[in-house]
């Protein structure tokens, strides 16, 4: 379980949103990066089963 | 009695404060140093093509790209340790971990996740002596240049160079599946171009290297012994540059490219040597020399690559 950190205060709504914000960003490029890497670990192994 | 909108509101409290510093994506990015990566991906892309034989296009671009991940694991690992020198020198200060954008500890997870992920991805998808070497170049890079020779010697520049002269190597090798005499020749190639390369904009950029703490040549020997060993390096790389063609391994693109290049740039970097300028602005011949050395290995490799692809 994660600790709190007591000299970190609370976010403001402002910081919040932009925390979010972050978040949402991060999780959409990880997605996009989780769909590129399905194609090509597919392309990579039609290569390698049609070369052997 | 607690009512449950009190409870989302606590937890939503204890998450936020607990993880404040999310890195965003840009700065992730950042910490591969992507406008390095850029030799890096061309070197290796040029040691792809000029190898003999033929790599098919998915594989091809899978190498590349492990090669990719693996430069900005190394380069993510290099910034989690330095970033106590990183915040002392202006030029680095607002790197995400310095300007406290990101915690330590993500960027030292990510550059450990990026090495194994890239290793591993060149060692299934490719072949394993080259995801070996990738792998050796990244602890070479990571360990042997910026835990202990960066902050120990003035050498530090010339034995560390050697992690960006992998590249080719790797590329070579994911075509071969071997080593030969070319590739090592290319390796030397970019061995030998780092130390002028590096030195000569070290000698004119006000770099507070030294207030950091890290001897670079031209704070630890002079200006002067620097120019010197910038001249005699230039002359081991003319001999490097210029083996494949001697030794008939490459075509005559190659070989009157290489032998033009190697003789303006070992003109300029004699130029260098024999310049006593102490002021950093009036240091014209130092300023050529570097901006020449980037055109001369993009130059190098692409004549390289020209001569593989034009006369094969």
């Amino acid at each position: 379980m994660s600790e709190i950190d007591p000299d970190k205060k609370p976010m403001t709504p402002e910081e919040q949103k932009a925390y979010q914000a972050r978040q949402k960003q991060r999780a959409l490029i990880t997605a996009g990066l989780l769909f590129f890497l399905v194609v090509l670990f597919y392309l990579i192994t039609v290569v390698k089963i049609s070369g052997s | 009695m607690i009512k449950p909108t009190e409870i989302i509101e606590t937890e939503m409290t204890i998450v936020t404060t607990s993880s404040y510093k999310l890195a965003s994506a840009k700065d992730l990015f950042a910490l591969t140093k992507p406008r390095v990566m850029s030799l890096v991906i061309f070197t290796a892309i040029c040691g792809l093509l000029a190898a003999p034989g033929s790599i098919h296009p998915v594989l091809g671009f899978t190498a590349i790209l492990a090669i990719s991940l693996g430069a900005g694991a190394s380069a993510a690992l290099n910034q989690w340790y330095e970033r106590d020198i990183d915040a002392v020198m202006k030029r680095t200060a607002n790197r995400p971990l310095p300007a406290g954008r990101m915690d330590s500890e993500t960027a030292l997870h990510f550059g450990i996740g990026l090495a194994v992920f890239s290793v591993v991805l060149m060692g299934l998808a490719v072949n394993w002596l080259s995801a070996s070497i990738l792998a050796f170049s990244i602890f070479f890079y990571a360990v042997v240049y910026t835990i202990w020779l960066k902050r120990s010697t003035p050498q530090n520049i010339v034995i560390g160079g050697a992690a960006g002269a992998f590249p080719p190597v790797i590329g070579w090798a994911a075509v071969t599946g071997d080593i030969s005499l070319m590739p090592v020749l290319l390796f030397s190639v970019i061995f030998f171009w780092t130390p002028p390369h590096f030195w000569a904009l070290a000698l004119f950029v006000n770099s507070d290297y030294s207030k950091a703490g890290v001897p670079m040549m031209p704070v630890v020997a002079g200006r002067q012994s620097t120019r010197r060993q910038i001249a005699a390096y230039s002359v081991i790389l003319a001999i490097c540059a210029i083996a494949p063609f001697a030794l008939d391994m490459t075509g005559a693109i190659y070989g009157t490219v290489a032998i033009v290049l190697s003789v303006i740039f070992a003109f300029l970097s004699f130029r260098v040597g024999l310049s006593k300028t102490e002021e950093p602005s009036k240091m014209k011949a130092e300023k050529h020399l570097f901006s020449f050395s980037i055109f001369y290995l993009f130059a190098l490799f692409g004549a390289l690559v020209a001569d593989r692809v034009i006369l094969a």
